[in-house]
């Protein structure tokens, strides 16, 4: 009611103004350069300080006198004046504001002008990302913004792991917080990249502490399309693409295997040294074998991706719409493994009055995919040529004989197994904005945000026993167990739930021209809940998993290894920023938050986290008038940051399998409960400190712009792992007792030309140097936790003090001795070569990164390259250290090995044992790839077309690389003390040809 | 009109600030309840609960399976390495030729499992005591816990010799010097002992208990292990008079075939004094891998092959001891349930006590591990009259004549330890028991083994153990 009242106060004003007097009438149009309407853009005529604004079409009409002079301003375009003439009519065409002076950053909570701004962001366009097929938004940041690692992964359906200004935690959740339109959430899986406005990328304590206890590992700001007020615009965008893997490991053939392998099996039996073994009492795999199996092709296939998705949008003056829906169907390289998914989304702005408006923002996704076991790329690396897939009787292939790997084409095939993952999820956010006063606003913002996850996996149990080994029967299957579980079916849900309540105010006013104020202060709160729900069921009939249907099977034990988790945790905090500038020149800026977290301690709940900044914009001092500077900034920050997804600090009983114990003749389960740690009792989040220094310059006419920043981020008190001694009988618990360091510089570079008017172009450059180490530990029960296990018994990763985290921790290989048989280097030099004699020889994380992007556009053509450079860091190659015996091995190997005719010092004897960790299997992992290459034509309307635009392009991604790794890729993704950096059971870098279609009516 | 839009301004502040500060007044918004069980699931109704957590800790691979099996047997002439020649099993190899250091892994595991049960016993011990509840259930479960807790810390000083001893639950601040210090051997059998007289008291009969409790610990395990722990100490009245109070409580007797006793059918029966309580079917809680490790390898195989018997074993038995077979399974040998072990396994003999015959995929190994049956009892009852005087031939030809041997004509206390390390071969015992009989050097060296007086008598305490104690704990002589 109050609203309605209000809209009528105004008609009646905006009626009042414009039949006051009566003088010339003063009409036109105000357009864009590309001739699209500008609704409510302004028309000024400062000196009689009247006005309005062009309506729906762009369309304006205002009494002025000749002589006077009207301004039109549109926000984002350089304001035109003219003087009025005689001419009753005037057609203006707004040209975008190129010097991006006034350009307006989405930071948390609020915008902040880019020219004042005191912080460290980067940020991609939305229109970067619909140009050229964008599987996920994560992997279109690689190479584009300095200081933002991302790890890609073509698995599909996979999202890249990004790490912000190095990594800071090893106990801690590294990923950075991602807000969505002010959903603060997990990942950006769920997002449409063409739904994408734009991503900001916040890597500084100053733009972080908003974020309190989740800012330490920076924060990914996406920002989802709006409609515009104007003509209805429909697009409809596609594209559709093979992949294929990059890079090929050549692997033995059969000949090669056979001769390699029996040359292991020798020297084996000769060590042995048991004076009755000769050539006839060795195993010898038979020279003359009738197949030769290349296993990768056998597992693979073409990867096929297709993409549609097609938006709306538009708006009268007081709604403004969009709506976009979007479907993406993968196939991947590996056999059976498939994604699809549908986006939804609708965001809708409502101007309620002047004053009020209200917006919501609702997406929608539906996924599903089979998800494949990786490790099958370490099977078909691993397993012998000799094997057939099916023999001649046609049953699958079998080296129980030889060695353990199973026949990759049967995990490949869906012959024994079925899964299938489904997810749906909603984001929205209702936001409310009521202006109360010409300067003050005030923003209600509820959000919600649920998933649904259903896993479904179907084993048939006895098929796969008998497929795998030609000596298995079905009696021995389980033993002879009174009930053997034939089939089995696993149904998963989980379900998570959050919601948000933001309240805050917002506060911009300018005093005296000279100084202005922008401030925001707000409460927010926050729910989490997940659920977990798990039903397995054995002797499920073959034919019934098909629908997955958990009602039929075996009547006894049915909720077999049933489970359930509920968790809840809870936020509230209040934020509060200021900033102040003294005439866009002296720039200060102080931002806190105050974040309560139900996850710790009763009394310990509540962290207080801030940032003061401060910066200098030279170029608008007078002495520097005349320099070629155009804009020149200098900035400094520090601040204090919380990493609040750490483990927790509660003394959990250990139940189950943990504590239970069979008693009785019928071995029925008891439950058992103890307490098998001790806790921290001051455990809490891990605070980061950062310090900042920047320098942001544009020169030579704004073609040439650039930042420059050094940082020093410490997490002082970092969660790491003690270990008691032995006797006190506890686990390994966690407890603050580090400090981990991130020290680094970035630069990225611009330069942006128009040669002519058929030929403009730009160059975008950007490189970050990042040194991490655990930098002090202060406790003697610190536990140098070891990682990076391959699965044969071997670890290859330490954490300690002064090193990287994910450090590679292994026996020096120094030559090849006289039997062919690697060296290792007695590092103390007490005579025997064991565990005391390993060192460090770096870490997974790379030195320096960065990307060199061009864009050029010719006539109607578009021309653009992205490139991404990696440095520094080491690459375990984990398939070829994970032998046991008698696996295949790689043709270089085998070319290059020791024999007996013909010594090496690289590369050792055939073997058939399990080889310690060592820098043997080491290698650099530097590279340069070409992330993508398109090449784009735009067909122009005319006045007859149907279509405003038509462009056609086609894409080349990850055509080349050059790495220095001799594995499938060099990019690893994982935990620090995982597989991080090792590529075992790792998915390859795809290269993908795509064409695509960008249309606009 | 004006007022109207300033009375609409002022109404709209009071209310967005009113709600403002409501909300601020609610920080109790994130209490909530626990997500999980934690310390305050630990009321008296649990009680039980905190005891099978300590049974459930002899399921663990540190303190039954590889490095235990290593030490007990592996190390002594009863066993092998076993396997092939390129899996050394981490350092089983350097278990079977005695070249033990104090970086091996076994030796890490054994300290490791057991201080782990002794915590778990403590935290049970600790917390029951304090419960008010039924005084008759808390005492039976602090019997059970205590017994445990004394079996784990007989079995550290047969393996190191003196430890440290720890009766509390302990928190970080507690950890100093004195803690971490190694106890004498002396005075940890005195804690030992002092456990095992209250279990006595507090526990029942095997036969008091519900069939649904069979598996928990018994007057007569208690009463089993006060007797071995004298026997180590050479308190022969004691071993007389513990295992006699064994005998005559009439609760055991022999099982009538000997091979027999190993079988899934004879778990928990008239023999068995004490036995780990293992379940491989899903959910499995059996003993980690313990089948595994020692089953055969190769071709047809279910295990890794390691702890195999003998040739020195193999020929100890007399050719009518019904024994061997029972003891050892032969590659080609068709067991008792039609499996056939493959003639060309790579080795020629396993250790067929760890056999089980269903389930042999499982890595939950279903077998019941023997600890202490009433066979080892009559023997100790045996060798403890062999020395102080008394009838040792009624105990021995027991053992004997089950065996299918005839009746003893020699009852000196060397023919006694030779029947022991036959009857009970790869129960966990003949290393320490050669030790105890102070000819490990004697027999060992004979062998071709290189023991060491001095040293080998206990293994070394594991070296990062050491480093972590900061001199506290001192390693074992000569290591």
């Amino acid at each position: 009611m109050k609203s309605k009242i209000k809209i009528l106060v105004l008609l009646l004003l905006v009626l009042s103004v414009s039949f006051g007097y009566t003088q010339n009438i003063i009409t036109g149009t105000i357009v864009d350069q590309n001739n699209v309407p500008l609704p409510g853009a302004n028309v000024i005529i400062k000196a009689k300080q009247k006005g309005t604004q062009t309506d729906f079409d762009g369309n304006f009409s205002i009494e002025a006198s000749n002589g006077d002079i009207i301004t039109f301003s549109y926000l984002g375009f350089i304001e035109q004046n003219i003087t009025v003439a005689s001419n009753k009519s005037y057609n203006i065409i707004l040209k975008e504001d190129v010097s991006a002076l006034d350009e307006v950053l989405i930071v948390g909570y609020g915008t902040q002008k880019k020219a004042i701004l005191t912080s460290s962001v980067a940020q991609i366009k939305g229109e970067e990302l619909s140009k050229e097929p964008v599987l996920n938004a994560t992997q279109a940041l690689q190479g584009k913004a300095s200081g933002v690692q991302v790890v890609a992964s073509d698995a599909p359906g996979q999202a890249s792991t990004v790490i912000i200004r190095g990594l800071g935690t090893v106990q801690g959740g590294r990923d950075p917080l991602y807000v969505v339109d002010g959903i603060l959430t997990d990942n950006i899986n769920n997002i449409n990249s063409s739904d994408i406005e734009s991503i900001n990328v916040l890597k500084d304590a100053a733009s972080l502490a908003i974020y309190g206890n989740r800012g330490a590992n920076g924060v990914i700001i996406v920002t989802t399309k709006k409609g515009k007020a104007g003509k209805m615009i429909i697009n409809f965008d596609t594209y559709t693409g093979v992949r294929d893997i990059l890079t090929r490991v050549e692997l033995a053939n059969a000949s090669q295997y056979v001769t390699y392998s029996n040359e292991a099996a020798r020297r084996d039996y000769l060590t042995d040294n048991n004076p009755t073994n000769d050539d006839s009492t060795i195993g010898f795999i038979p020279t003359n074998q009738p197949y030769d199996t290349n296993w990768l092709d056998v597992i693979t296939q073409t990867g096929l991706v297709s993409n549609y998705n097609m938006s709306v949008s538009g708006g009268s003056e007081r709604i403004k719409a969009f709506f976009s829906a979007g479907f993406n169907r993968e196939r991947g390289v590996l056999l059976n493994d498939e994604f699809n998914r549908l986006t939804l989304r609708s965001n809708v702005d409502y101007e309620i009055s002047k004053k009020l408006n209200f917006s919501h923002n609702v997406g929608v996704q539906l996924a599903s995919g089979t998800p494949q076991n990786y490790g099958l790329f370490t099977a078909a690396y691993k397993q012998a040529p000799i094997i057939p897939v099916r023999d001649e009787n046609d049953a699958y292939g079998s080296s129980v004989n030889i060695n353990n790997v199973a026949n990759p084409a049967i995990d490949a095939s869906n012959d024994f197994k079925r899964d299938k993952n489904k997810f749906f999820k909603i984001q929205s956010a209702f936001k409310l904005d009521y202006e109360i006063l010409q300067d003050l606003t005030f923003t209600s913002r509820f959000s919600i945000e649920t998933e649904y996850g259903r896993f479904y996996a179907f084993r048939n149990r006895l098929g796969n026993f008998l497929a795998q080994n030609p000596f298995n029967t079905e009696s021995s299957f389980e033993g002879d167990s009174e009930n053997p579980a034939n089939t089995r079916l696993t149904v998963t849900h989980t379900n998570t739930y959050r919601w948000f309540l933001d309240n805050y105010f917002t506060y911009k006013k300018t005093y005296n021209d000279a100084h202005t104020f922008n401030a925001t202060l707000g409460i927010t709160a926050e729910e989490n809940r997940g659920e977990f729900l798990s039903a397995t069921r054995n002797n499920v009939p073959l034919d019934s998993n098909l629908n997955f249907n958990l009602s039929t099977g075996d009547e006894d034990e049915t909720q077999l290894n049933s489970g359930a988790l509920g968790v809840v945790d809870r936020l509230y905090s209040y934020i509060a920023r200021i900033n102040y500038d003294y005439k866009d020149k002296y720039l200060f800026g102080a931002s806190f938050r105050r974040d309560g977290s139900s996850k710790f301690k009763k009394g310990q709940q509540f962290g207080n986290f801030f940032a003061l900044s401060t910066g200098w914009v030279l170029t608008e001092e007078t002495f520097m008038e005349n320099s070629v500077f155009d804009i020149l900034k200098l900035r400094a920050s520090y601040g204090e940051l919380g990493n609040q997804n750490v483990p927790l600090n509660v003394l959990a009983a250990t139940t189950g399998s943990g504590g239970f114990y069979a008693f009785g003749q019928n071995q029925n389960l008891q439950q058992g409960i103890t307490i098998t740690s001790t806790i921290e009792e001051d455990l809490t989040w891990e605070t980061t400190e950062e310090f900042n220094v920047g320098l942001e310059f544009t020169l030579l006419d704004y073609r040439l712009s650039g930042e420059i920043d050094a940082y020093r981020r410490l997490n002082r008190n970092a969660t790491l792992q003690l270990e008691l001694p032995d006797i006190i009988g506890f686990d390994p618990f966690n407890s603050h007792v580090g400090e981990i360091e991130n020290k680094g510089i970035e630069l990225a570079l611009n330069w942006k030309d128009n040669i002519n008017d058929h030929l403009k172009y730009n160059i975008g450059f950007n490189v970050s140097y990042n040194k991490n180490e655990i930098a002090k530990v202060t406790n003697p029960f610190f536990n140098e936790q070891i990682g990076g296990f391959i699965n044969n018994g071997q670890y290859t990763k330490k954490i300690a003090v002064g090193q990287p985290l994910g450090s590679f921790y292994l026996y020096d290989v120094e030559g090849i001795d006289d039997n062919g048989d690697l060296v290792y280097k007695d590092l103390n030099e007490d005579g025997v070569v064991d565990e005391s004699d390993r060192a460090f020889f770096g870490s997974y994380l790379p030195k320096v990164y960065g990307g060199i992007n061009l864009g050029v556009q010719y006539r109607k053509f578009d021309f653009s390259v992205d490139t991404f450079a990696n440095f520094g860091n080491k690459v375990y190659n984990g398939k070829k250290a994970q032998r046991f015996g008698n696996e295949n091995i790689e043709l270089v190997e085998f070319n290059s090995r020791y024999t007996t005719g013909r010594p090496s010092n690289t590369t050792p004897r055939a073997f058939n044992d399990v080889p310690l960790s060592s820098t043997y299997y080491l290698e650099d992992g530097d590279f340069f790839r070409v992330n993508n290459i398109t090449v784009g034509y735009t067909i122009p309307s005319t006045e007859k077309s149907f279509f405003n635009s038509i462009r056609v392009y086609a894409t080349a991604k990850n055509p080349f690389i050059f790495q220095k790794f001799t594995g499938f890729t060099p990019e690893l993704p994982g935990a620090p003390l995982g597989n991080a950096g090792i590529e075992l059971d790792a998915y390859p870098t795809l290269k993908s040809f795509y064409v695509g279609l960008n249309t606009s009516f | 009109m004006k007022t109207e839009i300033n009375f609409f301004k002022t109404y709209a502040l009071v209310t967005l600030l009113a709600f403002v500060l409501v909300q601020s007044c609610s920080e109790d918004f994130i209490d909530v309840d626990a997500n999980q069980e934690t310390e305050d699931a630990l009321t008296p109704d649990r009680a039980p609960e905190l005891v099978n957590a300590v049974y459930n800790s002899l399921l663990k691979w540190e303190m039954s399976s590889f490095g235990w099996t290593g030490l007990t047997s592996i190390a002594s002439d009863d066993a092998d390495k076993g396997s092939i020649p390129s899996d050394t099993g981490a350092d089983k190899n350097l278990l079977d030729g005695l070249q033990i250091t104090p970086t091996i892994i076994s030796v890490s595991e054994v300290w490791q499992g057991h201080y782990n049960g002794i915590q778990r016993a403590n935290q049970a011990i600790s917390r029951i005591s304090e419960f008010d509840m039924d005084v008759a259930l808390q005492t039976r479960l602090l019997g059970e816990a205590r017994f445990l807790r004394a079996l784990f810390y007989f079995r550290l000083v047969q393996s190191f010799g003196g430890v440290p001893l720890i009766s509390n639950i302990t928190s970080v601040d507690d950890i100093n010097s004195g803690i971490l210090a190694k106890k004498s051997k002396e005075e940890c059998f005195a804690f030992i002992e002092q456990d095992l007289l209250f279990a006595i008291d507090a526990l029942p009969l095997k036969s008091e208990y519900p069939a649904s409790e069979l598996g928990r610990a018994t007057k007569g395990a208690a009463q089993t292990l006060m007797a071995k722990v004298s026997m180590y100490q050479s308190k022969w009245p004691e071993v007389v008079a513990y295992t006699d109070a064994v005998i005559l409580s009439l609760e055991y007797d022999l099982t009538p075939n000997y091979e027999d006793i190993w079988k899934e059918t004879s778990e928990n029966n008239i023999e068995s004094i004490f036995e780990i309580q293992a379940r491989g079917n899903e959910p499995a809680a059996g003993v980690d891998k313990y089948s595994t490790i020692q089953g055969a390898r190769g071709e047809g195989g279910w295990g890794w092959g390691f702890n195999t018997p003998s040739q020195d074993l193999n020929d100890a038995y007399t050719a009518n001891d019904l024994r061997r077979e029972a003891t050892i399974m032969y590659a080609g040998e068709t067991l008792f349930d039609g499996r056939v072990i493959n003639i060309n396994a790579p080795n020629p003999r396993y250790n067929q006590k760890a056999y089980s015959s269903i389930l042999t995929e499982s890595e939950q190994t279903g077998k019941n591990v023997r600890l202490f049956r009433f066979a080892e009892v009559l023997l100790m009852n045996a060798e403890a009259k062999s020395i102080i005087g008394g009838d040792v031939a009624t105990p021995l030809n027991k053992v004997r004549l089950r065996a299918g041997l005839t009746a003893a004509t020699d009852l000196s206390t060397l023919a006694i330890w030779e029947e022991r390390r036959l009857e009970l071969a790869f129960e966990h015992d003949r290393y320490f028991d050669l030790v105890r009989q102070g000819r490990a050097s004697m027999v060992l060296n004979s062998k071709g083994i290189p023991f060491m007086e001095g040293k080998h008598e206990v293994f070394p305490i594991p070296q990062e153990q050491i480093d972590i104690s900061a001199g506290a704990l001192v390693q074992n002589p000569n290591y």
